[in-house]
C-alpha cells in the first residue's frame, strides 16, 4: 500500500520550553483510518497540527508523496483536511453556504464551482436544508456536520477529526459515526472514545508525553493502556443506602 | 441561548425582506439624507416620513410597539444635546435633535429588522464600504454570541456560588473584572483558533467572496421610488 502520510523523527517544542513532539515516526496508508490515543496534552493535537504545516517542527513529513516544505503548503493543504475539535472555530462565515465554499474558494475554484462543491458537500452530510442558516442557529450535531462539510468541499484525500464527538449526545454520536463510516477518505482520529475508535478504525497509536509509544489493532491498544470504560467494580455501583 | 429579537425579525419573508439589501441601504441614506436637511418645524415632511417608516413597518410585520420601544435607546444621548440646546434658547433645534435621531433610529432598526446581518454586511461591502470594516463587523457579530453565551455560562456560574446577593457588592464587582478579564483571554485564544483553522482551509490572507446577491430590476424600482418620493416630498 502506497503510504499517504509518513513522518521521520519529527520533534517539536513550544515557545515556552514544553517539549511536545520527540522523535515521533508514522505511517498511514491509503483507505485506513487510525485512532490517536493518549493523555491530554500529550502531543496529539500538536502533531496533527504538523501535517499540514500549521506547526513547523525539526523532521521531515511527507503528504500524498509531497514533502511538506513553505512553498508545498498549498497543495498539502487541499490533501488534508482538519475537522477542529471547537466547531464555533471553524464555522466563521456569515451563513453555512459561504463557510463550506470557504475552503474551495481559497483553492482558487470559481464561485459557481464552489458553490457547487459547497452544496454537494452539505448534502453528503445531510444539511441541504440549512445552506442559508447562521452557524449559531445550529445545534452541536449539526454544527459538527457544517465543519465537515466545510473540509469534505475541498475534496481532500486524508481526514483528520480532533475529538469529533464533543458536545455531541449519544444519538449525534452514533449519527456521526454513521456519517464517517462512508467518507472512503483515509483518516486520523483523535479521541478518548475507544467505542468510536472501534466502530471506525482498524488500528490505534497510542501517545505519551511526546512520544508514540504503541502502534496497532484498536482493541489490543485500549487494552494495554486501559483506554476503554472497565465494566464498574461493585464496590463503585451506585446504591441508595450508601451514604457517601 | 438567546438570540437578538431584531436577528429574528430579520428572517421573516415580507417584500421588504426579500429586496435586494443594496435597494434597502440605498432608500435608508436617501432617507436619513432627507430627514438630516429637513427643518425641525417642517411638520408636515416629518409626519410623512413618519408614515413612511409606519407604512414600512407594518410591510414588514414587525412588532410596532417592540421597533419604537428599541429605538428609543437614542434618547438619553438626543435629549441630552437637546436640552443643552433649550437651555441656550435654541427650542427648534433642541426639538429638531430629538425627533430626527428618534426617526433615523427607527428607520435603521427597521431595515436592519428586514435585512439579515450577514447579507446587510454583503450589500455594503457591494456598495463600496471597505472590507476590513465589513470584515471586522461580520467577525464581532459571529462571535458576539459566542461571547456573549460564554458570559451568560460564568454569569451563572458565580451566581451560583454566590449567597446573599445583596451583601459584598466589592466581591461581586471584583468577580466581574476577573470574568471579563478571563473572557477577553479566551477571546484571545478563539481567536488564535479561529485563524489555526482558517489556515487548515487554505486561508492566505485573502477572503474570498461569494456573491449570492442579486440585484432585480424590482429592487431598483424600489430604490427610486422610495428616494425620488422622499426628495419630492422634502423639496414641496
Amino acid at each position: 500500500m502506497t503510504p499517504i502520510i509518513e513522518v521521520r523523527d519529527l520533534h517539536f517544542q513550544y515557545e515556552d520550553g514544553t517539549k511536545a513532539l520527540d522523535g515521533i515516526n508514522f505511517t498511514l496508508h491509503e483507505g485506513e483510518t487510525v485512532a490517536l490515543f493518549g493523555p491530554n496534552g500529550s502531543g496529539k493535537t500538536t502533531f496533527v497540527l504538523h501535517l499540514n504545516g500549521i506547526l513547523r517542527g525539526p523532521g521531515s513529513i511527507t503528504i500524498c508523496g509531497i514533502p511538506l516544505t513553505k512553498e508545498s503548503l498549498p497543495e498539502v493543504r487541499s490533501r488534508i483536511g482538519i475537522v477542529f475539535q471547537d466547531s464555533d472555530e471553524q464555522l466563521f462565515m456569515p451563513t453555512v453556504l459561504e463557510d463550506a465554499a470557504f475552503g474551495p474558494l481559497n483553492l482558487g475554484l470559481s464561485a459557481e464551482q464552489a458553490l457547487a462543491r459547497a452544496k454537494s458537500a452539505l448534502d453528503q452530510v445531510g444539511l441541504g436544508h440549512a445552506i442559508g442558516k447562521a452557524p449559531y442557529h445550529l445545534s452541536a450535531g449539526e454544527k459538527k456536520r457544517a465543519a465537515l462539510a466545510g473540509v469534505l468541499a475541498m475534496n481532500p484525500e486524508v481526514l483528520v477529526l480532533d475529538e469529533p464527538n464533543t458536545f455531541l449526545d449519544p444519538p449525534g454520536r452514533g449519527n456521526l459515526i454513521q456519517l464517517l463510516q462512508t467518507l472512503p477518505q483515509a483518516k486520523l482520529i483523535i479521541t478518548h472514545d475507544a467505542f468510536l475508535a472501534a466502530a471506525l478504525a482498524g488500528r490505534a497509536v497510542f501517545f505519551e508525553s511526546g512520544k508514540l509509544v504503541a502502534d496497532g489493532p484498536v482493541n489490543e491498544i485500549v487494552q494495554q493502556y486501559g483506554w476503554g470504560y472497565p465494566a464498574l467494580p461493585a464496590d463503585l455501583r451506585y446504591s441508595a443506602q450508601r451514604r457517601f | 441561548m438567546h438570540h437578538v429579537r431584531v436577528d429574528q425579525w430579520s428572517r421573516g419573508s415580507s417584500p421588504l425582506h426579500t429586496r435586494d439589501p443594496r435597494a434597502k441601504i440605498l432608500a435608508l441614506l436617501v432617507f436619513l439624507i432627507v430627514l438630516a436637511t429637513t427643518p425641525a418645524n417642517a411638520a408636515i415632511t416629518l409626519a410623512i416620513d413618519s408614515a413612511l417608516l409606519l407604512a414600512g413597518i407594518m410591510i414588514a410585520g414587525l412588532p410596532l410597539a417592540g421597533l419604537l420601544l428599541r429605538a428609543m435607546v437614542v434618547l438619553p444621548f438626543s435629549l441630552t444635546f437637546g436640552l443643552l440646546s433649550w437651555l441656550v434658547g435654541d427650542r427648534w433645534r433642541a426639538i429638531g435633535l430629538v425627533e430626527k435621531s428618534y426617526l433615523s433610529a427607527v428607520a435603521v432598526l427597521l431595515i436592519i429588522g428586514v435585512t439579515t446581518l450577514p447579507a446587510l454586511l454583503t450589500g455594503l461591502e457591494r456598495l463600496g464600504a471597505p472590507r476590513m470594516f465589513v470584515l471586522v463587523a461580520q467577525f464581532l457579530y459571529r462571535y458576539l454570541f459566542v461571547i456573549s453565551e460564554q458570559a451568560q455560562h460564568m454569569r451563572l456560574a458565580a451566581a451560583s456560588r454566590q449567597g446573599n446577593p445583596h451583601i459584598h457588592r466589592k466581591g461581586r464587582f471584583r468577580a466581574a473584572a476577573g470574568a471579563l478579564a478571563v473572557l477577553f483571554a479566551r477571546s484571545y485564544y478563539r481567536a488564535e483558533g479561529i485563524h489555526r483553522a482558517m489556515l487548515a482551509r487554505a486561508f492566505t490572507g485573502r477572503f474570498p467572496l461569494l456573491d449570492s446577491q442579486h440585484f432585480r430590476p424590482a429592487d431598483a424600482v424600489f430604490a427610486f421610488a422610495i428616494s425620488a418620493f422622499l426628495i419630492l416630498v422634502r423639496i414641496q
